[in-house]
């Protein structure tokens, strides 16, 4: 999305994570480890879906996110 | 000690497996495991919270030591439970999963169809199942014969505490299984737990009654040692309640000398 | 399942000697447990020596485990014999092929109107029985004969030489729906013995064919031991672990038990058999067997005789056979054809059904069970 302001462009783009929508003021991070660093969650206990396809952790660094996407982020908890 | 549960191709000394929801913390819960003895522990997935990074619980348990059995709680139907099992095995590598469909958000009562559609998808897929189901031994049988490692039936609903309501179906269940039986689910005295045992099945799964226990730790203490006297007690060959027939008109008079 | 294709394997050994030092207490432990569940230690005890002085209270908790699931009723059926040629042959048969019986093979036409008498007497429940005679009385036979008599019936049973998987399929789907195999005996070497020649030696062979019968889909499976050729204890024992692997694996079908004693057949020797069974024994059995199985059927032919099979129903039995001809041909008027073993019980259905009533049961010649089953 792309506004133009006084002359500025800002780059606004919104990702869907774990179902709320969430704006990136300079755009969506470019992978999955970038988005968990900006959200300051562990990597190594997560799992990751993108528009419902399962991402294996090994692939977060090289998985790129794009504007719009459905990204579901799960870890275990406690249950019975 | 050879008296083994095996399910799958696994095989574990203690016959009682602990849920890992409902505790205070993530320390009293890993005391309790300890305590309890138990090889399995049953964990569930959920969404991270994004505003509030918790703790993460699955640091509090040792990998090495206990297997890992996600669960598919929150699913309401087939699609849900297979694609939260594909997310655990993502995340683990184990291929196990406690297969839990329960639509119903009062009683957390199991899906029988959904379940067992779930678990014939599952099993296809490579995956070990153990479904939780309610005492039903027509649904056993066909999981069983869809291929699931267990079948694992509830005592009374999740967290009632009521223990054995459904004795009688477990009795059958027990009888005809050709797989472990697991009774889970609404265990809540260690007494209730040694009376599954008791009845033949091959394990339990307690949760809720360790957890809210006063002293969890203790609590589970507890539970170990009323499984193993169940389990012994079985083995033992139990003396009996007497139901001896009274002797109206004699049957057999007309065999005598022959 | 102990019982392996190899025969009774190395924990059956130990059998005889378990029987021996079942003591008072065993028995009264068997006894405490819930009634109609089976474990081997249980039946152990029950079909033990140590059992036969509380035979009393066995056949009072058979039979009242009976009621309990049967009700009061009693099921009668009509045996059909198609055909007396057999390429078996079996030691203790009338119709082995070495035997001079006389022998005869019904035309469809001929089994049809056989199966018209028996209906008359007020049969709904036929079984049609066969020798070892495949090339004349065949799948195809069988089949058609079936179709023809899905109309008088609403049950119809073979026992038969055994069959192909798909054979039985073939069968359920032309309107059969149980199949009685008998297994004769489980001792592998006296199977060897009595069974010297023919497809039916093949103990391995026999010992699956329950398994066929069940995957096709067949209803009713009706096992059993011919008994008096071994010990009739470690006999019982096999049979009960070979139900229960059955029923186990195969939870939709029924199993039924049957009990053919050995009996005086034409060119076979009596005294060279050195288990025979006494009343007691069989009454013992009989109990021991629905203490354990409380939804088996129990079904007694008209080998036994009269006055045992009328004490018999009392103890757990739930089928009886009446009126039989055991010779093909045999209810037409006027045909000599050898019977496959001598009947012992030679009462008219009616007069075996006034008997039932007598005792207190229904006899029940239509199970309205069958009528709502396949939809042919």
């Amino acid at each position: 999305m792309l506004f133009l302001f006084f002359g500025g462009v800002i780059k606004v783009e919104v990702l869907n994570i774990n179902g709320a929508e969430r704006q990136f003021a300079d755009g969506v991070p470019a992978t999955i480890a970038d988005l968990l660093n900006h959200l300051g969650i562990k990597a190594a206990t997560v799992v990751a879906e993108i528009d419902g396809t399962i991402v294996h952790r090994d692939k977060f660094a090289k998985t790129n996110l794009r504007h719009g996407q459905s990204i579901e982020l799960v870890r275990f908890a406690g249950g019975g | 000690m050879t008296d083994k549960l095996v399910i799958a191709d696994r095989e574990f000394q203690s016959r009682l497996l602990v849920g890992t929801g409902k505790f205070a913390s993530c320390e009293i819960m890993a005391e309790a495991i300890e305590k309890s003895g138990t090889e399995v522990v049953t964990v569930a997935l959920r969404r991270v919270d994004i505003e509030n990074e918790n703790d993460d619980m699955l640091a509090a348990i040792d990998r090495d030591k206990y297997l890992l059995l996600p669960n598919t709680s929150g699913a309401r139907d087939a699609e849900e439970a297979v694609r939260l099992s594909k997310l655990a095995r993502a995340a683990t590598g184990i291929n196990w999963v406690k297969l839990e469909v329960t639509p119903d958000p009062y009683y957390l009562l199991p899906d029988p169809v959904e379940t067992l559609k779930a678990a014939e998808i599952l099993v296809q897929d490579g995956f070990v199942v153990l479904p939780y189901i309610n005492a039903d031994p027509i649904l056993a049988k066909k999981l069983e014969d869809a291929g699931t490692a267990t079948v694992m039936p509830l005592a009374s609903p999740i967290g009632s505490n009521q223990g054995l309501q459904t004795r009688a179906a477990l009795e059958i269940i027990i009888e005809q299984a050709n797989v472990p039986v697991v009774v889970d689910a609404g265990l809540g005295l260690p007494s209730h737990a040694a009376e599954a045992m008791e009845i033949g099945a091959d394990a339990v799964l307690v949760n809720t009654a360790i957890a809210a226990a006063a002293d969890p730790a203790e609590m589970a203490v507890a539970f170990k040692l009323a499984v193993e006297a169940g389990r012994t007690a079985r083995l033992s060959g139990p003396g009996a309640v007497s139901r001896r027939a009274s002797a109206s008109s004699p049957l057999t008079g007309f065999l005598r000398n022959k | 399942m102990i019982i392996t294709e190899k025969g009774l394997d190395q924990h059956t050994q130990h059998w005889p000697s378990r029987l021996d030092n079942v003591t008072a207490g065993d028995v009264e432990r068997a006894l405490s447990r819930p009634a109609g569940t089976y474990s081997l230690e249980k039946l152990l005890a029950l079909v033990s020596p140590a059992a036969e002085e509380y035979l009393e209270e066995m056949a009072q908790q058979a039979r009242q485990l009976t009621i309990q699931r049967f009700g009061r009723t009693i099921r009668l059926y009509a045996p059909l014999y198609l055909s007396s040629y057999c390429i078996n042959s079996c030691r203790y048969c009338g119709f082995n092929k070495d035997s001079k019986s006389e022998r005869k093979r019904l035309t469809i036409d001929q089994a049809a109107a056989e199966a018209e008498i028996i209906a008359g007497e007020g049969f709904r429940d036929i079984l049609l029985v066969t020798s070892e005679d495949k090339e004349h009385v065949g799948v195809d036979y069988l089949a058609e004969l079936a179709g023809r008599l899905r109309g008088s019936f609403s049950s119809i049973s073979i026992e038969v030489y055994q069959m192909s998987e798909s054979e039985y399929a073939k069968l359920f789907a032309a309107g059969i729906e149980g199949v009685t195999l008998y297994q004769e005996t489980y001792d592998r070497p006296a199977y060897d013995y009595y069974h010297p020649a023919g497809p039916k030696s093949d103990y391995e062979n026999r010992l699956a064919g329950p398994d066929s019968i069940a995957a096709a889909g067949m209803r009713e499976i009706g096992l059993g031991a011919l008994l008096g050729l071994t010990d009739w204890c470690i006999e019982t024992l096999a049979l009960a672990e070979h139900a229960h692997y059955l029923m186990k694996r195969y939870w939709q079908s029924h199993v039924s038990f049957s009990f053919p004693r050995l009996r005086p057949a034409r060119d076979v020797e009596r005294s060279s058999f050195k288990h025979l069974l006494t009343d007691k024994n069989l009454a013992q059995m009989i109990t021991a067997l629905r203490l354990c199985f409380a939804d088996a059927g129990l079904v007694l032919s008209t080998r036994e005789g009269a006055d045992l099979r009328n004490h018999l129903i009392n103890l757990g039995i739930t089928r009886l056979s009446a009126g039989s001809k055991t010779n093909p041909g045999g209810y037409s008027a006027g045909c000599d054809s050898t019977e496959q073993f001598a009947v012992d019980d030679n009462r008219s259905p009616a007069q075996v059904a006034a008997m039932i009533r007598e005792q207190g049961f229904e006899p029940v010649w239509k199970d309205w069970d069958s009528a709502f089953g396949i939809d042919h």
